[in-house]
């Protein structure tokens, strides 16, 4: 008789919905009027985004939690589209920008700084303190930046004085600071945050990124993410397996980017390995769902030659103290990045 | 993700003369620019991992095939390979070999890049010798992208050429041309001492009398080496000895022309301000004759395609070379080239 594996605590998954797990185009007026017009059932989700969601709530005890910068106008939508591709959310918060609009907070309507990291220290606030969180986001704004600082904030691995002075270089108002200040206060100290998932929406190189530390895991597809989400016990191979037929049955995904997407992780020193062995062992177990792909052998075949032809496993990416000051321009809005680079 | 058939192209990233960081640049782009090409990047992981960490790129169409050996441009192509059994160029015509690529590219060695396919690949049936072909920039437009560039083969790779292997040359030249080019029916000419048919060495002479009546290709003689740049014909057939000594005139004199417009701008004012005058003109010239946008020259006659791209190569001709690779093999070269020849289903 097998021992009952231990119940893991609560893993909250915090998902953005703009390019991580919708296809959205909102770079010109006409793509934001266009996406704003947009019927549920004309809205796309990233290939693997809604498989990965429900694989992950299937595993146990866990919240999905949903911050996005779409109006709130754009609930009801949002919601059926969610409703449309089976992913159940516990908390779904959107960006009141007429509020903004109205009060004359025209730096708020941008930024993300000052909208996302309050509610995330808000919903924090109340979960459990052993929780455990895996953060989505994407390259498009300023999401690994947001994501690292919350998740340092609440390890207290960054100093007051240092949130203080990022949150004005990301042109936060006042109360906002306040705001973000006093409910950090209230939250206990804990070290929740395991990964932070960047979905490379505009394929922004990964070792952007590095200067995250290995914390924060760029990825091409949401099949890179199972990997590393199994690596972390989050998923098991069979689950794995689903988000991947999901990808070659509904984005045309093949066994050639599949394994080059594995390889991609095996070279930016993720441990793969384990992972590997163990996608095999359930690739050989019952299932004729993996035909869809191609013959077992074919699969297992093509994942063993992308680690062979690489010698020697590289060595894991070093974690390393994020410096917030010098990542400032990171947080600001997009269109004063694009100004400061030009 | 587009459906279409994927292409793999191996991409010997060692060697060339802009070290490993400019092809894997060019490779980067390329899964960018298309929809199904993928780069199998064949060479040193560090390298390619270093260049590929500061370049867009789309990892799911790029697999890295790691060897620490490669052939330098200095080394002799026989020695070489017999030393660095799993040299880049040789993996990389391996995988192709192998089915793990279609086609391959490289920027490194020549001599070692030949050498490595002879070993590997296979001739195509009914042809006994490979051809270097490249193209010249004339001055007239051809095929249906009105193509400034003829084709000029064998540059280097077979010095003494029978009227046979010259005859399969031709078919060689016209396949090529047909699919890269869009000229659905170029002109083949032979490269001669006259244009009468007599003219030339006997294997000139024999070959132009089995070009004469061949089907599928459209022969129109002999000509002299004046009409190259006039671009008289779109394909133009040599021996590889006569090739490369007419390669490395043409290019000899364009880089004596650029010499004297230099020392015109310095000579005179009046020559300067004239240079200045022309200098949109100019530009326009370099735009349309630009060799990067060909990529590289292709080794014809084996079963597998290989772009030798030249060793100064940067990353947008690199680029190109995978894209001509992609499309000569989305089209079946070998096959084309196969059926042209004489007594294998042309008709």
């Amino acid at each position: 008789m097998t021992a009952e594996p231990k119940p893991h605590p609560l893993r909250i998954y915090r998902w953005d919905l703009d390019k991580t797990y919708l296809q959205t185009e909102f770079d010109t007026f006409r793509q934001l009027v266009r996406t704003a017009l947009q019927k549920a059932h004309e809205k796309k989700a990233v290939p693997g985004a809604a498989a990965l969601i429900r694989e992950l709530k299937a595993a146990g005890d866990t919240r999905l939690c949903i911050v996005s910068g779409s109006p709130t106008q754009m609930r009801k939508v949002l919601m059926e589209k969610l409703k449309l591709d089976g992913v159940e959310f516990d908390e779904l918060v959107l960006k009141d920008n007429l509020r903004n609009l109205v009060r004359g907070r025209f730096k708020a309507l941008r930024g993300q700084v000052g909208y996302k990291l309050p509610v995330l220290l808000e919903s924090r606030a109340r979960a459990p303190v052993d929780a455990e969180e895996v953060l989505f986001g994407d390259d498009a704004e300023a999401d690994a930046f947001v994501y690292s600082l919350y998740a340092d904030m609440v390890a207290r691995r960054v100093s007051e004085p240092v949130v203080y002075r990022v949150l004005e270089a990301a042109e936060v108002y006042s109360d906002d600071i306040e705001r973000v200040i006093k409910v950090w206060e209230a939250i206990p100290q804990a070290d929740p945050v395991r990964r932070i998932f960047i979905n490379l929406d505009r394929l922004t190189p990964p070792a952007y990124f590095a200067k995250y530390g290995p914390r924060v895991v760029p990825i091409f597809n949401y099949f890179q993410a199972a990997l590393v989400l199994m690596g972390d016990k989050h998923l098991t191979a069979p689950q794995v397996l689903k988000v991947m037929i999901d990808l070659v049955q509904t984005a045309g995904y093949n066994l050639l980017t599949l394994s080059n997407s594995f390889q991609d992780l095996l070279r930016r020193g993720l441990p793969m390995r384990e992972v590997a062995e163990a996608l095999v062992e359930a690739l050989q177990g019952p299932g004729a769902m993996f035909q869809v792909v191609r013959p077992v052998p074919d699969i297992i075949a093509a994942f063993t030659k992308r680690v062979a032809s690489l010698g020697a496993a590289p060595p894991p990416p070093k974690a390393r103290d994020i410096d917030y000051l010098s990542l400032l321009d990171d947080a600001r809005p997009r269109t004063h990045k694009s100004r400061r680079r030009s | 993700m587009s459906q279409e058939r994927p292409v793999t192209i191996a991409f010997d990233v060692m060697g060339a003369d802009h070290g490993a960081a400019e092809v894997v640049r060019g490779a980067a782009q390329l899964t960018l620019d298309t929809p199904n090409i993928h780069a199998l990047l064949v060479g040193d992981r560090t390298q390619i991992d270093e260049a590929l960490a500061t370049v867009r790129h789309n990892a799911e169409r790029v697999a890295v095939h790691h060897t620490p050996e490669w052939v330098a441009m200095h080394e002799k192509p026989a020695v070489a390979l017999d030393e660095k059994p799993n040299a880049s160029v040789v993996l990389a015509a391996k995988l192709v070999k192998d089915g793990e690529a279609d086609a391959m590219v490289s920027a490194g060695n020549t001599g070692a890049g030949v050498l490595a396919c002879a070993k590997t690949f296979s001739l195509i049936p009914g042809v006994r010798r490979a051809a270097l072909a490249t193209v010249y920039p004339t001055a007239v437009g051809r095929g249906e992208k009105n193509d400034p560039f003829s084709l000029i083969l064998d540059v280097g790779a077979t010095v003494d050429a029978s009227a046979n292997d010259l005859v399969a040359f031709a078919v060689m030249g016209t396949a090529y041309a047909r699919i890269i080019s869009r000229n659905k029916d170029p002109s083949v000419a032979l490269l001669s001492n006259g244009t009468e048919a007599q003219k030339g060495p006997p294997r000139v002479v024999e070959a132009h009398e089995k070009l004469k009546g061949m089907a599928g290709l459209r022969f129109i003689g002999n000509i002299e080496g004046v009409d190259i740049p006039k671009g008289t014909a779109d394909v133009v057939v040599c021996d590889g000895f006569v090739g490369n000594v007419c390669l490395k005139m043409l290019e000899g004199v364009s880089e004596t022309v650029m010499e004297l417009a230099k020392y015109a701008y310095k000579e005179k004012l009046l020559w300067r301000a004239a240079l200045a005058m022309l200098s949109g003109g100019i530009e326009r010239i370099k735009e349309i004759t630009d060799w990067e946008q060909y990529g590289g020259a292709p080794i014809l006659g084996f079963n597998r395609l290989f772009i030798k791209a030249h060793g100064r190569s940067k990353a947008r001709a690199i680029t190109n070379a995978g894209k001509v690779a992609a499309k000569a093999v989305g089209n079946d070269l070998a096959m084309t080239i196969e059926k042209l020849l004489p007594g294998r289903g042309s008709s």
